[in-house]
């Protein structure tokens, strides 16, 4: 006779600390009024009690999970390979935001290592070419490196996809509209 | 002010628009064309394995309200758009179906069924003829039943529901879509408790947004963009991706197998592909009409009872249902588009989403303002107009264009996108991946929403792994603030009775119902979630 997974029994148990967590700690502690508040001598719902209310599904999930679904004949598990990939996939996403982000001031900083008057990015983000260099090499890199990861290896397409759909997304949200920030310029 | 009043005004507002160009004098109005550009993108999309209709949605919005900016004009052009292209991906999932057993979409899996079998006898053209006439017919007699049913329920929901027993209706709709949705209530529970904790952090009434950590980031909430675009659109990108980095294949160009003979469909077809269509209809819309139960149930259960009647029916020399039989794609297209429509009516009439393309047309009119789903839009008022009845009339009259477009050009258009299916996934799903952040960040403008999307792009793709159906986190967190704002103003009405939720008869009846309908789907056989 297989064995039973006790998938479900452990995801059960996390969802049920989680709720019970968040319900009895972060809640009380992070919520300024409480369940019923009685203002100027009327009662009324505080902050608190939507939020426990969400807990309460969360914890009734978990233990209907734990007590009645513990034995369900296919259970679903996360296992290492999905562990790596999304982590890959993670670590790929945030590292072309973040050279999204810092592309644009870094250049600057090294452009103002050789003249007399700096440059700001703040005053240059709107300006073509400089508003552009953070998203294009940012999104080459993010769509390149996922390409990668999925196709076990770079090549010459996955670079061309990135550059394609970067210049794409450009054309797309740039060149038409006067008023809209492509990333990171919202933010510098 | 009347009824036909209203529906003229639906009508003036969507033909007599703002103009898009006149050709031979004849006057085109910007809705129109987008319902037909959205239409044409939605059998695009459909046909290509690995989107799915409110990818495009998603990704169209803010691009739309970037063109259209935000104002109530840009309501009828951003939601015909969208009701275009929810309405294109459903014929489009077919043609993958046919003519290569990949579905386009999860609702034509059984398409595939039969319609396969009949490319490889060379009959894919008629087999697509034959689920093209299926849809568009599914399709318009669910819309028929949308424009009957979604008045008379919202007036019905405003004559008799007080304050209390909208707040128990709401309750009742997420414990349906917990019991319905993927085949384990307690990860519907747990789904459903997510959406709602997502969604109450940084908001609340008091001074200090609760929840927040201190966090100026976290002090004005999650956008709602963020968390239906992360877990919705960027989840379903990361798990598309890892099922095709484990498969490490590379596929070669898919051909369609050789064609010959009468590929045309003739009146005779029709007339005995007519009984399956008709039943499917009806299976299809009264499951469309109930929250969270999807196309591909309608799909598997019209295909069920198709077979059903057809194996009464049939002659020895008939093929049988799943060997290329036209009546199991005619059962199958015909319950899985009569959905789209159907779902309409708890978006209209109480505000409630049902599946995930309507998730995106409340969030079109959550961002653009002047349009609340509910049953308010159908107050019928004499002494002035009710503009969000007149956007309703405007909506239905843009259903109707879409299926005029889908009876007259769709069939052709469908045809002709079999070379879909040579998109690479690998190099698809990335730049969709890029598009959404940018999307978001675009309408956002700050880089936390990017952050913050990619976080529940992760959550999405954890619960896809351990088969906790998105869905249901996405309805609560767009109901959840709905739900705590009905709750406090019914608490109060009530004169502070704690009990609001059981004190009055249909109260007491909603609330016996969501606890009902959670333990009635826990006690079926179930293996495991979806």
């Amino acid at each position: 006779m297989p064995a039973v997974s006790r998938s479900n029994l452990i995801l059960g148990l996390v969802c049920v600390a989680f709720a019970l967590g968040v319900a009895l700690i972060w809640v009380p502690l992070d919520t300024h009024t409480g369940i019923i508040e009685r203002v100027r001598g009327r009662y009324s719902i505080g902050d608190a009690l939507a939020p426990t209310v969400a807990t309460m599904f969360i914890l009734l999930g978990g233990v209907w999970l734990a007590l009645f679904e513990r034995r369900a004949r296919s259970q679903s598990v996360i296992d290492g390979d999905q562990l790596r990939f999304i982590s890959a996939m993670t670590g790929v996403v945030v590292l072309g935001v973040l050279i999204m982000r810092y592309t644009g001031p870094a250049l600057i900083e090294l452009i103002n290592q050789f003249r007399s008057d700096p440059l700001e990015y703040r005053l240059l983000r709107n300006t073509p070419g400089w508003r552009h260099v953070g998203f294009l090499l940012g999104g080459v890199f993010m769509v390149t490196g996922m390409v990668s990861i999925v196709e076990h290896g770079v090549s010459r397409r996955a670079v061309v996809t990135g550059l394609v759909a970067t210049l794409l997304l450009i054309v797309v949200f740039d060149l038409p509209f006067e008023d809209l920030l492509l990333p990171p310029n919202g933010d510098v | 002010m009347g009824v036909l009043d209203y529906i003229w005004l639906g009508v003036q507002a969507v033909f007599w628009g703002p103009e898009a160009f006149t050709l031979l004098g004849v006057y085109v109005s910007v809705t129109v064309l987008m319902v037909l550009a959205g239409f044409l993108l939605g059998i695009a999309v459909g046909a290509t394995p690995g989107l799915a209709g409110p990818f495009a949605m998603a990704i169209s919005l803010p691009i739309l309200i970037s063109v259209f900016g935000y104002s109530p004009d840009a309501l009828l052009p951003i939601m015909g758009f969208l009701i275009g292209i929810m309405k294109g991906a459903t014929i489009g999932g077919a043609v993958p179906a046919i003519l290569f057993n990949t579905p386009g979409t999860p609702d034509a899996f059984m398409t595939t069924l039969d319609g396969f079998p009949m490319a490889e006898r060379g009959q894919a053209q008629k087999a697509l003829r034959i689920a093209h006439f299926s849809s568009a017919a599914g399709d318009t007699f669910s819309d028929l039943v949308l424009f009957v049913c979604a008045p008379f329920l919202a007036i019905l929901v405003e004559a008799y529901l007080d304050l209390p027993e909208k707040a128990a209706l709401l309750i009742l709709s997420l414990s349906f879509i917990a019991a319905v949705i993927g085949g384990s209530p307690a990860k519907g529970l747990i789904s459903i408790g997510l959406g709602l904790l997502a969604v109450y952090v940084g908001t609340g009434e008091d001074f200090y947004p609760r929840m927040s950590l201190g966090s100026e980031e976290l002090s004005r909430g999650f956008p709602i963009t963020t968390a239906v675009l992360g877990v919705l659109i960027i989840g379903a990108v990361f798990k598309s991706l890892e099922e095709y980095w484990g498969e490490r294949r590379h596929l070669d160009p898919a051909q369609t197998p050789p064609q010959a003979g009468d590929q045309r469909l003739h009146w005779a077809d029709i007339r005995r592909l007519l009984p399956y269509i008709g039943r499917s209809a009806v299976i299809g819309t009264a499951i469309g009409a109930l929250p969270g139960v999807g196309s591909t149930m309608a799909a598997t259960l019209g295909y069920t009872v198709g077979r059903g009647r057809y194996q009464k029916s049939k002659s020895a020399r008939d093929p049988q249902f799943g060997e290329g039989a036209p009546e199991g794609i005619a059962a199958t297209e015909a319950a899985n588009s009569s959905v789209s429509g159907a779902n309409l009516i708890p978006v209209l009439s109480l505000g409630i989403p049902g599946n995930a393309a309507a998730v995106f047309l409340i969030l079109a009119a959550d961002s653009l303002g002047g349009f609340n789903p509910g049953p308010a839009v159908f107050r019928f008022s004499a002494d002035f107009v009710n503009p969000e009845l007149v956007v309703v009339f405007g909506l239905f009259t843009c259903m109707v264009i879409a299926n005029l477009f889908n009876w007259t050009i769709g069939g052709v258009f469908m045809r002709s996108m079999g070379f879909m299916i040579n998109i690479p996934k690998s190099l698809l799903l990335p730049s969709v991946l890029l598009l959404t952040l940018t999307a978001i960040y675009v309408q956002e403008t700050r880089l936390e929403a990017v952050w913050f999307a990619l976080g529940f792009g992760v959550l999405g793709y954890f619960m896809r792994v351990l088969a906790i159906s998105p869905l249901p986190f996405v309805v609560a967190f767009i109901l959840g603030k709905t739900l705590e704002e009905t709750s406090r103003q019914a608490y109060s009405a009530t004169g502070n009775d704690p009990f609001f939720l059981v004190s009055s008869p249909v109260a007491l009846i909603f609330m016996c119902l969501s606890v009902a309908v959670i333990v009635l789907s826990g006690r079926k056989p179930k293996g495991s979630a979806e």
